[in-house]
């Protein structure tokens, strides 16, 4: 019985569920056009946004109450710095908050190996996935650590109810492996080198699955993990490569499967010599001798993270990322700093959060999460992350580990400005204390001006807020925290 | 006239009973001209603009309804060239049997077309519009892209122009809605039934974006919260809603005011008890209740232009199957959608409707050993609706010998699928002369004589 390919798979559960989710309903996300080179929409005014909220917006996902204050106080630098040192690895450390401890302590996906997640029923890996994430990201005390998970997370996309194994009745789906990426691949690597990230998603059983590459055999290749490798891990459409490239690249990857034998680490990377195409191959105009075996995959990951096309394509996601636009002077130095580095991620974003440029970049649109995020931070909410504040999440359209193609969640406004109305949902309902596991204390002072600085981290002499006062002032204190959570204001970062 | 007579009787021209009698009152009142108290409701709140179109200013063009298989659907195997022994050599397991005879659908084989072009046999929903002169198919179509990605191709073909860096990054139908202004201003000019917006309608002013229409509302406080202290009004958080989005022409903004203008709208009719015509029946999946909320809108008369629908499936690299299997089961719900949603509509609505169905590019000519397809580049298109020459297969045939395929392997693109929806913008949606603007590239070929009008 073949296995079905990842996009059949997935097309076939979305397509029932709704309408076009299915498949990818959102197209050219990897390489919009530079903001400052077409037609751009207008953006909004900032204000009189301190350094200290921008740095929070961007770097942490969001002031929670006595952020500012407490960033201001340090220094921004200094605080930048303290981010950048955040321990990769699991929650252990000393710094790490008890809560935060305890929070995750329950959340069995972390603490299981991917084989015995198998015999899991229904939603519940997929469930605590998103779980994890959405609690680390709320509570983390290392915000930019958290941001850069969400960064990679997209980069290396993973879609977890691809179908890899089993049968219909039983399918054995990518999910199982996904906590593992997470962490092997993800959170370890978050702020640490890319190349050293790339060869770990290269081994990670969530990856192989999603992108077919344990169906990828000499003889019967499957260029689907080499084409993605290429066009959006690495390289970038425009990197330079040809579609001989792209098929002599799958040809190395060969063998690179997931290991499925009775009594063996099922569940874990497999090297598998007997499936390996060990003929030479030339990849982008490098050759590879015969009879290299596994270090034909190594040597090819290594020669992409290597490429100048990879340091410009990184750097350009990167900047996108946290400036909200592609500055070639920006992208230029951060590419020459991950030359320099050989792909050290620490220096290209303390670069980027350093610059000046950072106060001054135009307004980004939160995408769902960091909607999600964020309001749960500015409101001090204690949620339990589950299915109450998810629903909502989903409605918004980024229900996590659920983008089925491997571009990532899409980073475009216009992708996004159809959700309004659930996010709108979503702050009546916190605002009324009505999301089931999540709740929020309105605290003192409800006050307009209060709650504009509460909320917002913002002065509320700031003429930009002088509409959003006017709104919410002959309306009761809890739909004026809705009012400001669903603000046009609030949708930005 | 017609316009406005069909989308409130049932398909035999009769006025249908209490799925429209609500509705009947305040389509009155719209055939009276512009509806001007919608507003008791939410007090003085900029939403008293909306209007609707006065019956005819929009009657000149049909209502398109765009159906983008995502994925790359295999065209050789949705219009298969029977006639062609390639094809049966190319694809030795999922080549479809030759149709028992002249126009005579059997299971499991395909139904003849033109006597070397056969329809998958779970279109079969379909062929009676083809044999009707509803429905048209072109083969060997597609785009200039041939990086052979889903995303660069999808991308080039809904942008409708190559390489657009630097340039105005809009979709065609964004163009489209923009070059051809409308005297309607309501946000359901165009919908796409998605929770992201398409690429096609990236730039237009008022696209919205839904996974259903029947979730599309704003869900206010309970009364027992007031305990918490809020208003409970939805007059206040609308007004408010409506201040705080008032002003500015930011995306953000500006879709706020959609939403707003939406909401009210919908809050006024009730898409969930809508009933579909002439006993048509759309299938349980999400592609039939999009098109059951396209008509719906559509006998609303809500102002709706422009339909956007996906469906994915389509990337069959293992296990495709033939007349029966996977990519015959995407087929099947295709089919059986646009057949109630045609059903639904009947002849006579049918006659200012198009419906595009279209793929980013087809599969590879040769079947691989997972018994699936890898990507390929030319691929088929259906026109569905009353202003389409149907009955017939247009478009040149390459052929499937390796020296007339594109790099030996891949049916070639002989057909730019810009050709046939130009022909469509100008024959259909009166936008004939705006077509430079439409796809600003140039170069389209001569239509092929598909559309009316």
């Amino acid at each position: 019985m073949p296995r079905l390919s990842r996009r059949i798979y997935l097309t076939a559960g979305a397509a029932i569920v709704v309408a076009g989710v299915s498949g990818c309903s959102e197209v050219a996300r990897r390489v919009a056009p530079a903001r400052h080179m077409g037609k751009i929409p207008p953006l909004p005014s900032t204000g009189d946004l301190s350094p200290a909220v921008r740095v929070l917006n961007r770097a942490a996902f969001g002031p929670s109450p006595g952020d500012v204050a407490q960033v201001t106080k340090t220094g921004i630098a200094a605080w930048i710095e303290r981010q950048l040192d955040a321990p990769l690895g699991p929650e252990t450390d000393e710094s790490e908050v008890w809560q935060m401890r305890l929070r995750l302590r329950n959340i069995d996906v972390l603490h299981n190996e991917s084989y015995d997640l198998l015999d899991w029923q229904g939603d519940e890996v997929r469930a605590q996935l998103q779980q994890a994430a959405l609690l680390r990201a709320v509570y983390s005390p290392h915000q930019l650590r958290e941001r850069m998970v969400d960064f990679w997370s997209n980069h290396f996309n993973i879609y977890a109810r691809k179908k890899v194994g089993g049968n219909d009745s039983s399918p054995e789906l990518v999910e199982v492996y996904a906590a593992r990426d997470n962490a092997n691949v993800i959170r370890s690597h978050a702020l640490g080198t890319f190349p050293q990230m790339l060869q770990q998603s290269a081994r990670s059983p969530a990856m192989l699955g999603y992108l077919d590459n344990q169906l990828n055999k000499k003889g019967v290749a499957n260029e689907n993990y080499a084409r993605e490798l290429m066009e959006l891990h690495t390289l970038g459409v425009d990197g330079g490569y040809t579609q001989k490239d792209v098929q002599e690249l799958a040809r190395c990857l060969t063998g690179w499967t997931v290991e499925d034998r009775f009594l063996r680490n099922r569940g874990t990377f497999l090297y598998d010599d007997t499936l390996h195409d060990d003929g030479e191959k030339v990849v982008l105009g490098v050759r590879f001798p015969a009879g290299e075996g596994e270090r034909d995959g190594i040597k090819a990951l290594d020669l992409l993270a290597r490429h100048p096309s990879c340091a410009h394509f990184i750097s350009k996601k990167l900047v996108r990322y946290f400036h909200g636009m592609e500055d070639e002077v920006l992208i230029r130095e951060t590419a020459e700093i991950y030359r320099k580095t050989g792909g050290e991620i620490k220096p290209m974003v303390a670069h980027l959060l350093n610059s000046p440029a950072l106060i001054s970049s135009p307004p980004i649109m939160k995408r769902p999460f960091d909607f999600v995020v964020s309001t749960l931070r500015a409101t001090n909410a204690e949620t339990d992350g589950k299915s109450g504040v998810m629903e909502h999440l989903e409605k918004m359209g980024q229900s996590l580990f659920q983008w089925p193609m491997p571009d990532g969640y899409p980073d475009k406004t216009a992708s996004w400005t159809g959700s309004l109305l659930a996010r709108w949902n979503f702050a009546l309902a916190l605002s009324q204390n009505n999301v089931k596991g999540t709740s929020i204390d309105f605290g003192a002072d409800s006050s307009p001006e209060g709650l504009v600085q509460r909320l917002l981290g913002r002065r509320p002499d700031d003429p930009v807020l002088a509409d959003l006062l006017e709104a919410v002032r002959n309306v009761a204190p809890a739909d004026r925290v809705a009012l400001m959570l669903a603000s046009p204001i609030f949708q930005w970062r | 006239m017609k316009e406005n007579l069909w989308s409130f009787c049932d398909g035999d021209g009769n006025v249908s009973g209490a799925a429209s009698r609500p509705i009947l009152t305040r389509r009155q009142a719209i055939q009276g001209g512009l509806v001007t108290v919608i507003s008791s409701y939410l007090g003085a709140s900029s939403l008293t603009e909306v209007a609707f179109a006065s019956p005819g200013s929009e009657s000149e063009r049909d209502l398109l309804v765009v159906l983008f298989l995502r994925g790359a659907a295999d065209g050789l195997s949705i219009v298969a060239p029977y006639g062609e022994d390639d094809y049966y050599r190319l694809r030795p397991t999922l080549g479809l049997a030759k149709p028992a005879g002249k126009k005579q659908p059997a299971a499991g084989r395909l139904s003849d077309l033109n006597g070397f072009f056969g329809l998958h046999p779970a279109l079969d929903g379909l062929y009676p519009y083809y044999e009707q002169g509803m429905m048209a198919a072109v083969h060997a179509v597609g785009s200039f892209d041939r990086s052979r990605s889903h995303f660069e191709a999808m991308m080039t073909m809904e942008r409708g122009a190559p390489d657009q860096k630097g340039k105005d990054p809009s979709g065609w139908l964004a163009r489209f809605l923009n070059a051809v202004p409308t005297a309607n201003p309501t946000p359901l000019r165009a919908v796409a039934f998605n929770t992201v917006t398409p690429d096609s309608l990236r730039g237009a002013t008022a696209v919205t974006t839904i996974p259903s229409l029947n979730d599309y509302r704003l869900d206010l406080p309970k009364p027992d919260m007031k305990k918490h202290g809020a208003t409970v009004g939805t007059k206040a958080i609308n007004t408010a809603l409506t201040a705080l989005y008032g002003k500015g022409d930011d995306e953000v903004t500006r879709s706020g005011r959609a939403t707003l203008t939406v909401l009210e709208t919908l809050r006024r009719s009730d898409p969930a008890s809508y009933k579909p015509a002439n006993g048509a029946k759309y299938p349980e999946t999400g592609l039939g209740s999009g098109l059951r909320q396209v008509a719906f809108l559509r006998r609303q008369n809500l102002g709706l232009e422009v339909a956007c629908l996906d469906r994915g499936g389509w990337d069959t690299h293992v296990g495709q199957g033939g007349a029966v299997g996977w990519l015959a089961l995407q087929l099947k719900d295709v089919g059986d959608s646009l057949a109630a949603f045609a059903k639904d509509l009947g002849n006579d609505g049918l006659k200012r409707v198009t419906i595009v169905v279209m793929t980013e590019f087809g599969r590879r000519a040769r079947e691989n050993s997972g018994l699936g397809t890898d990507h390929g580049r030319a691929s088929a298109m259906f026109l569905l609706g009353g202003g389409v020459h149907g009955g017939k297969v247009y478009g040149k045939w390459p052929g499937l010998k390796s020296e007339n395929m594109e790099d030996g392997m891949d049916l070639k693109v002989a057909t730019d699928y810009r050709c046939i929806l130009a022909e469509m913008i100008a024959k259909r949606l009166g936008g004939g002369n705006k077509i430079a603007a439409i796809f600003p590239d140039g170069n389209i070929p001569p239509p092929l004589g598909i559309f009316k009008g």
